[in-house]
C-alpha cells in the first residue's frame, strides 16, 4: 500500500546527535515501503532558518519525486519571517511549513500578528502548516487549535495529533474546526481509531518522526496504523489520501 | 530458543474517554498473542474516585488477570483500608496516576500509600509523562526516598519526558521502565545503558496493541536472554514480593 510520511526530519544532526545522511534516509523509507516523505529540519528550529531552508531544498531536489521539503521560519522575527516563507513557497519544491513552538521558543499568542501573516501567506500558496503539538506551555494542542481559528482559510496540522495526553481533546477539536488536521505521529492504535471516528479519515494523516528516529520508529508507527482496526478505505486515506489532498499531488504531481 | 510465558505488566480495564476494554476482550487479545498473564489497572472514574469498583474489576475478573490496586491519596485513611482489602484479594502492586488523581508524587498526602505498599512488598507504578503532576523526575524523587521499593515509570514518560530516561535510570537504581507506550529505541537504550532487568513488557491495551509492542521488542538488538527478561522474568520476579 502507498504510504506518504507527512512528518519526517531530514537533517544531519540534532544538537550533538548525528542523524541520517542521504545514504540512510531513502533506504530507510524503502525498507518500510514509504513512497514519499515530507521533510522538516531539526537544527533549523534553533539556527538560521534561511540557511536551513536552502539546505533542505538542495537535499530534497536530489529526489524531487519522493522528498518534499517543508520550510520553517522564526515568527519572532516579524515581517522578515513572512518574507522568508513567501520566498520558500514561491519555489514549487516546497509544499508545506513546519513550526515547532517549543524548539523555536514562542507561544503562538505571543507572536499573533506575525503568525496570522504567516498563515495567510501559507494559505495563498496552498501550503499546509504543521505545528508541533501536545507539549505545554508553548504547544499544547489547544494552543495550536486556537491558531486554526485565526485564519480559517489555512490548513493547520497537529503534528502529533495530541501526542500523549491531548489525544481525546484533539479529536474533539478536529470535529469543531474544519481546517484542523491531525498527523498520526506518536499516539497509539487506540488513539488513531478515536481520531478517525471523531473527525473522519479525511482529517488524519500518517507521520512517523523518521529521521529523528531510525527505521525502527517508522516500522512501529506503521504497525500502529495496521493494528488500529480501520476499514480499508479509511486506512488508505490515513496512509496517503489525506496527505495527497493537502499537498495537491493530483493537481501538481511530483516530478 | 523457547520463550517463557509472556507477562503483561500494564494493561487497562474499564472505560475512559475513547478507551474501553472488558476482561473477556483482554483475554481474547492475550490468547491471540501468547500472553499468559496480564496485570491490569482501572480506567476513568474507577481510577479516580470509584476505587472499590475499579479494584474489584481488575482483581476479580479472571485468574489470568492480576490487578494493580489504585486509590486516590486524598481519600486518607479510607485509601489505606482499601489497600488492605486489595492485598487480601491478591493485588500485585500499587498504581497511582498523579495527573488524574490530583497530586504531585512528592506530596506528603501520597506517602502513606507508598509506605503501605512498601510494607506489603509491592512495587509502585506511577503514570508518567504528563505535565505537570506525572513528572518522571518527581517519581524519581520518591524512589530515592524508598530505595528498597521498586518504582515503575508507567508509560515510560511517554512522550515528552523520553529524554530524561537515560539519566534518571542511571541515578535511581530502583526505578523500572514500563515499555507499554514508549518506542523501541528508548527501550533499547535503557537496556544498553542500565541492563535488561530494568524493563518490563507492558501492552497498554486498549490504547496500544500487543502486536505493536511485541513487534517492537522483537526488533530490539538485544540477546535472547535479555528479551526473556523483558517479556516476563522481570515482572514475575517483581510480583513475587519480598
Amino acid at each position: 500500500m502507498k504510504i506518504i510520511d507527512f512528518h519526517t526530519h531530514y537533517d544531519c544532526r540534532w544538537f550533538d546527535t548525528v542523524l541520517m545522511d542521504e545514504a540512510q534516509f531513502l533506504p530507510g523509507m524503502d525498507r518500510l515501503g514509504v513512497t514519499i516523505a515530507c521533510c522538516s529540519t531539526l537544527m533549523g528550529f534553533h539556527e538560521d532558518c534561511r540557511r536551513h531552508n536552502d539546505l533542505m531544498a538542495a537535499k530534497c531536489w536530489k529526489r524531487p519525486d519522493r522528498l518534499i521539503p517543508f520550510a520553517t521560519v522564526d515568527p519572532k522575527l516579524g515581517r522578515p519571517a513572512v518574507e522568508e516563507l513567501d520566498r520558500c513557497l514561491s519555489n514549487p519544491l516546497f509544499r508545506g511549513v513546519k513550526l515547532h513552538p517549543v524548539c523555536q521558543s514562542f507561544a503562538p499568542s505571543t507572536v499573533r500578528e506575525t503568525m496570522i501573516e504567516i498563515l495567510k501567506c501559507a494559505a495563498r500558496h496552498g501550503a499546509p502548516v504543521m505545528f508541533h503539538d501536545g507539549t505545554p506551555p508553548y504547544a499544547s494542542t489547544f494552543q495550536i487549535a486556537a491558531v486554526a481559528r485565526w485564519v480559517p482559510e489555512a490548513a493547520i496540522v497537529l503534528s502529533h495529533g495530541g501526542l500523549s495526553d491531548y489525544v481525546y481533546s484533539a479529536g474533539q477539536l478536529l470535529r469543531d474546526l474544519p481546517n484542523l488536521y491531525a498527523c498520526y505521529c506518536a499516539p497509539r492504535s487506540g488513539d488513531l481509531r478515536w481520531l478517525v471516528d471523531a473527525a473522519g479519515p479525511d482529517r488524519v494523516l500518517f507521520g512517523s518522526d523518521f529521521g529523528a528516529g531510525t527505521w525502527k520508529v517508522l516500522a512501529e508507527r506503521i504497525d500502529s496504523v495496521m493494528e488500529a482496526g480501520l476499514d480499508p478505505a479509511s486506512m488508505e486515506k490515513v496512509l496517503h489520501g489525506t496527505a495527497e489532498r493537502l499537498l495537491h499531488l493530483q493537481e501538481r504531481p511530483l516530478k | 530458543m523457547n520463550m517463557p510465558p509472556i507477562l503483561d505488566a500494564h494493561a487497562l480495564l474499564g472505560r475512559e474517554d475513547h478507551l474501553a476494554l472488558e476482561a473477556d476482550e483482554l483475554l481474547r487479545r492475550m490468547d491471540a498473542h501468547g500472553v499468559e498473564t496480564a496485570c491490569a489497572r482501572p480506567l476513568g472514574a474507577e481510577l479516580i474516585v470509584d476505587h472499590r469498583a475499579g479494584n474489584d474489576r481488575v482483581l476479580k475478573s479472571h485468574p489470568r488477570i492480576r490487578g494493580w490496586a489504585t486509590v486516590n491519596p486524598w481519600w486518607g485513611s479510607r485509601a489505606l483500608e482499601e489497600l488492605n482489602r486489595c492485598r487480601d484479594l491478591g493485588a500485585v502492586g500499587l498504581f497511582l496516576h498523579p495527573s488524574r488523581q490530583g497530586f504531585f508524587p512528592t506530596d506528603p498526602v501520597a506517602f502513606p500509600l507508598v509506605e503501605r505498599a512498601a510494607a506489603f512488598g509491592w512495587p509502585v507504578m506511577f503514570h508518567t509523562g504528563t505535565y505537570l503532576y506525572s513528572d518522571i523526575l518527581a517519581v524519581a524523587e520518591v524512589a530515592r526516598k524508598f530505595p528498597r521499593t521498586p518504582f515503575i515509570a508507567g508509560f515510560g514518560g511517554f512522550t515528552d519526558q523520553w529524554f530524561e530516561l537515560p539519566g534518571i535510570f542511571g541515578e535511581v537504581p530502583n526505578l523500572l521502565l514500563d515499555a507499554s507506550m514508549i518506542w523501541g529505541e528508548a527501550i533499547e537504550e535503557i537496556v544498553r545503558l542500565h541492563g535488561e532487568k530494568r524493563v518490563l513488557f507492558g501492552s497498554a491495551e486498549p490504547r496500544n496493541r500487543y502486536a505493536v509492542v511485541l513487534k517492537s521488542i522483537a526488533r530490539l538488538e538485544i540477546d535472547e536472554s535479555a528479551r526473556r527478561s523483558l517479556l516476563g522474568e522481570n515482572a514475575r520476579r517483581l510480583f513475587q514480593g519480598p
